[in-house]
């Protein structure tokens, strides 16, 4: 039964809370924009709830107690016990305050929240489709709209989520107990970080790889220091094996893969977790009832977050790679500051990105290679982390900082960095390269003593061929 | 149709050239080739010839007007069909594919986004601030120089490129333009015209000049005196060209706590200058005028004519500035009695004039200065005052310098030591005649290791030569004439008339010292007087 049809108006409706959404609700509430906001499921969308933030948690406790037992060699002599549904708990108490928190920031910027999910129907107006019977339907009329519906685990053939013996990221991320041992299929980011918490929480791990090697987006000498420590810690590689389909047994599943060269295999284990990556979410919008580009799914942007709309914008995931919150945040900020008029643009120099894996990687700009590739003569610095005291200090010995600059001006290229915080390092080469920084400019920053922050010093002055400590 | 005719690199790697003279006015028709304009790059005046052929529609420039190369100089209504001249314009425009790129990467826009600055698609060196400013003035960053730290783009950069787009778009009355610009088709038009209507009330350099205002005049006539004046380097050439010590120009715009000067501050403190002059002189005049009636026709303005510091003329001057400020001169005279050179000299004339040669006196200086700086070759280095280094040059490459209706230039004899006498003359007196003909080449007049300057072929005995640095001597020659010589000594002395050459040397004083000069010009007038040593 419908109740009745309801029409309001609004400048700028915003489809979808996460990182994209949220930021653009807020930024676009700042700029005295009439905002509409609508979430279907959670505040804060993947990021928040099934992403970054409850990985963050689980790699962070299940590090403690790693870290802990695994100190003899600095004298300590522990043997944590982990209670998952504690630590399970913990994390979704901190995920519930974070969700909260972001729904009280768009309020206080002043925007209407509306739950359900929203679809098109017409260029400018939009309608709001409840969960639940007999609910009416609400039609929003809109200047422009900001889509920022995010992205979802791809599924491969045969592999059909069921969160009981195949996993998507998202389930692993909300496991009561901890398996015996777990099947990863995909050594891209998310499958390296959560086969390292588990594997750490004591299952026995192994990892099922298409390519030939772990998050094979990095350079090679980046990923060994990540794979040698997985390896060390009892994890399981297996390269060159495409997952072609499964069976339930007596234990917990079986998984058969063929190889490149057309040899099947089969690996046991309890339960598997299925990351081969995220695709963009567009079938909830009803894009036929509007005109807009896509590309496989991708929602086509211009250097505004412009869809081939000129009032519809499109920020985040859902508008392609690198799907990363961060670079939803500023997608988000800019299609809000565009809408009010802004001289904005998506003008970054460089996009970093982390991997919290044993120990993390962060990078930020141009490899060597690409460097190369785009014309210039590229000089490198390189510190390795057993030459910092720091990383001593913190029982760490393997990783390094490295920097790519243009050799002629000194301006900095890039940075890839391995090893402990490697996350938080890369963001003063960030800076550095969205300022237009050369290394002579941080070579001549000073430099905190003891800290990992000395390596980032280090290497840029190894590429000035300055090094003092190495 | 329209064919935008931008100036291209007339000379290996120049940046922009000078518009001596228009050979064509709006309305003239001009065949393919036919020369456009004179545009003098350095000191050599090369032609611009037009790459079609149509009618001339509007010149873009002054002449004396400096032009950036990649910037329209004049636009051509093209004869006959379009594929033709759109073949010329791909051919003269290398960006226009790259800027078609970005056409098509920007299709999915729509209407309203008109006017936008598309964002570069490569690594750009600017901060954040300066790149939404850029975007802000319309300005494409990737076409502006940054004066920053190896080159990085700063806030002022963008603003003074966008300042010289205003300039530029205020200039013609016809706005529409190719630019080095990648902007968006038809964007491109409503652009300028934003960036004009934003900067509009920030005075344009041509029409503050004009318009003067009394307020302005009383206010920003009072120098500031500062220590310190943080200014883009656009601005700091514009000062410079109006003769301002930006120091002394009053702002109250701050950058980083630095006094900041934009180019109307200078206009303002110009004028203001003038207006307080010209006040002076009318209370001057009229005091006069009370004190003194019978004065008063004395202070009236007598006819003057004002002539273009510009061109050859220009560059001159700097150069002779540059040279003057940076090298401490000082001046050897000294004279050689040289009956027997012109003995010799008679003789072989004949000679030469059989082969068709003139021969002058001027092929036997420079070969007994090639004897001289074999001898002393501290004379034939260059300074390089940037990584601090004497340059000893194991050749001999003698620059003349020739006195011609537009001013002077240097044609430089490669490999003095090396050729004949004969030799020597042809190839002297030909690039004489064109540097006269204003023919020579850029590249004809570099490379020199010193230089002779004739001035005595007008006449007069001593003068001062500036040296062309980064060159460390130059000889002067006086004019060669019969003057009264001592010849013995003691009672017998007598004074004599004999064939005398005054020479002039100016050291740089850093490089060289004065007994070596004074050895040097000894060598010189040994060879000048016995010019058979020549032979040896």
């Amino acid at each position: 039964m419908v109740v009745g049809d309801v029409t309001t108006g609004t400048d700028v409706l915003v489809i979808g809370g996460g990182p994209g959404g949220y930021v653009a609700t807020i930024r676009a509430g700042q700029l005295d924009l009439d905002v509409t906001l609508v979430e279907m499921d959670a505040y804060g969308g993947t990021c928040l709830n099934h992403g970054c933030i409850p990985s963050k948690a689980l790699i962070s406790a299940t590090d403690i107690a790693h870290t802990a037992g695994d100190a003899e060699r600095m004298g300590i002599y522990a043997d944590p016990a982990v209670d998952m549904q504690g630590m399970v708990s913990w994390k979704d108490r901190l995920v519930t305050k974070l969700t909260k928190g972001v729904e009280s920031l768009c309020e206080r910027a002043g925007a209407t929240l509306i739950e359900g999910r929203a679809e098109f129907d017409g260029e400018n107006r939009a309608r709001i489709v409840q969960s639940g019977e007999g609910q009416g339907s609400e039609s929003i009329e809109f200047e422009h709209a900001i889509v920022a519906t995010g992205s979802r685990p791809i599924e491969i053939p045969n592999f059909g989520f069921d969160n009981e013996q195949i996993l998507s990221s998202r389930d692993a991320l909300a496991l009561q107990t901890v398996p015996e041992s777990m099947l990863v299929v995909g050594g891209g980011y998310i499958g390296m970080e959560l086969a390292t918490v588990y594997q750490k929480l004591g299952c026995e791990v192994t990892i099922i790889e298409q390519l030939q090697g772990a998050l094979p987006t990095y350079e090679d000498d980046v990923t060994n220091v990540v794979r040698e420590r997985a390896e060390k810690l009892g994890i399981d590689f297996h390269f060159g094996q495409t997952a072609k389909n499964w069976e339930e047994t007596n234990e917990g599943i079986v998984v058969r893969t063929e190889s490149d060269d057309n040899e099947m295999a089969e690996f046991e284990g309890e339960k598997c977790l299925v990351a081969v990556g995220r695709q963009p979410v567009t079938d909830t919008l009803n894009l036929d009832a509007v005109d807009i580009e896509t590309d496989e799914g991708v929602i086509q942007t211009d250097d505004r977050a412009r869809t081939s709309l000129d009032h519809i914008f499109a920020v985040g995931d859902v508008a392609g790679d690198p799907m990363l919150a961060h670079k939803a945040f500023k997608e988000g900020e800019v299609a809000a500051e565009v809408i009010a008029g802004e001289p904005s643009a998506l003008d970054y120099q460089a996009v970093p990105a982390a991997v919290f894996t044993d120990p993390e990687i962060g990078t930020v700009g141009m490899t060597e290679a690409e460097a190369e590739a785009a014309g210039y003569d590229p000089v490198v610095g390189q510190m390795p982390l057993r030459a910092s005291g720091r990383a001593l200090t913190l029982n760490e010995r393997e990783g390094f900082v490295r920097v790519v600059a243009d050799d002629e001006t000194g301006f900095l290229l890039g940075a890839q960095i391995v090893g402990p915080d490697a996350s938080e390092l890369v963001a003063e080469l960030a800076v550095a390269i969205e300022l237009g920084a050369t290394l002579e400019d941080i070579a001549a920053t000073i430099h905190i003593h003891p800290t990992l922050g000395e390596a980032v010093h280090e290497a840029v002055k190894g590429a000035r061929n300055e090094s003092i400590h190495y | 149709m329209t064919f935008e005719y931008e100036l291209p690199d007339v000379g290996e790697g120049v940046a922009e050239g000078e518009i001596v003279a228009w050979h064509v006015a709006p309305g003239d028709h001009v065949d393919e080739d036919e020369v456009l304009a004179d545009v003098e790059t350095d000191k050599a005046v090369v032609d611009l010839p037009s790459p079609v052929a149509g009618t001339i529609e509007e010149l873009h420039a002054e002449e004396g007007e400096i032009v950036k190369v990649g910037s329209v100089v004049v636009t051509i209504d093209v004869d006959g069909d379009m594929p033709a001249a759109e073949e010329v314009e791909a051919a003269v425009e290398p960006d226009a594919a790259a800027t078609d790129a970005t056409a098509s990467e920007q299709a999915v826009d729509g209407a309203d986004t008109e006017g936008e600055t598309p964002v570069a698609s490569g690594r750009v060196f600017a901060p954040p601030n300066v790149r939404r400013l850029a975007r802000e003035l319309g300005v494409d960053i990737t076409a502006v120089d940054g004066s920053g730290p190896s080159g990085r783009i700063t806030e002022a950069d963008v603003r003074s490129a966008a300042e010289s787009e205003t300039a530029d778009s205020e200039d013609g009355d016809e706005p529409k333009r190719k630019s080095a610009l990648s902007k968006r088709g038809d964007s491109e038009e409503s652009e300028r015209k934003s960036a004009v209507s934003k900067r509009s009330d920030s005075t344009g350099r041509k029409s503050a000049v004009t318009k003067r205002s009394d307020s302005t005049a009383t206010s920003a006539a009072e120098s500031a005196d500062r220590a310190q004046t943080v200014a883009a380097p656009a601005t700091r050439k514009f000062a410079e060209e109006q003769g301002v010590d930006l120091d002394a120009v009053p702002t109250d715009k701050t950058r980083d706590g630095e006094a900041f000067v934009e180019p109307e501050e200078i206009e303002a403190y110009v004028e203001a200058q003038e207006a307080a002059e010209e006040a002076t002189g009318e209370r001057a005049a009229a005091e006069a005028d009370t004190a003194e009636p019978a004065a008063a026709s004395g202070s009236e303005a007598r006819p003057v004519r004002s002539e273009p510091y510009k061109g050859i003329r220009r560059t001159i001057g700097n150069q002779m500035q540059a040279s003057s400020s940076t090298i401490p001169h000082a001046t050897h005279h000294d004279t050689a009695v040289v009956s027997q050179l012109v003995e010799s000299r008679e003789k072989l004339k004949e000679r030469a004039a059989e082969r068709g040669i003139s021969l002058t006196y001027m092929p036997f200086v420079m070969k007994a200065i090639v004897a001289g700086l074999k001898q002393h070759p501290i004379l034939n280095t260059e300074l390089d005052e940037d990584s601090e280094e004497i340059r000893y040059k194991d050749y001999y490459n003698v620059g003349i310098a020739v006195a011609t209706d537009a001013g002077l230039m240097v044609p430089v004899v490669g490999d003095v030591d090396r050729k004949g006498l004969l030799e020597l003359a042809s190839e002297i007196n030909e690039l004489i005649e064109r540097a006269r003909d204003r023919e020579i080449s850029r590249e004809e007049m570099q490379g020199g290791t010193f230089t002779v300057t004739n001035f005595g072929a007008i006449g007069g005995e001593f003068a001062t030569p500036i040296i062309n640095h980064p060159e460390t001597a130059i000889l002067g020659i006086g004019e060669l004439t019969e003057r009264p010589v001592v010849e013995g000594s003691g009672p017998d002395a007598e004074v004599v008339a004999r064939h005398t050459l005054p020479l002039s040397l100016s050291i740089d004083h850093r490089v060289i010292d004065g007994a070596e000069a004074a050895e040097f010009t000894n060598t010189v007038i040994e060879y000048l007087e016995a010019p058979s040593l020549l032979l040896l």
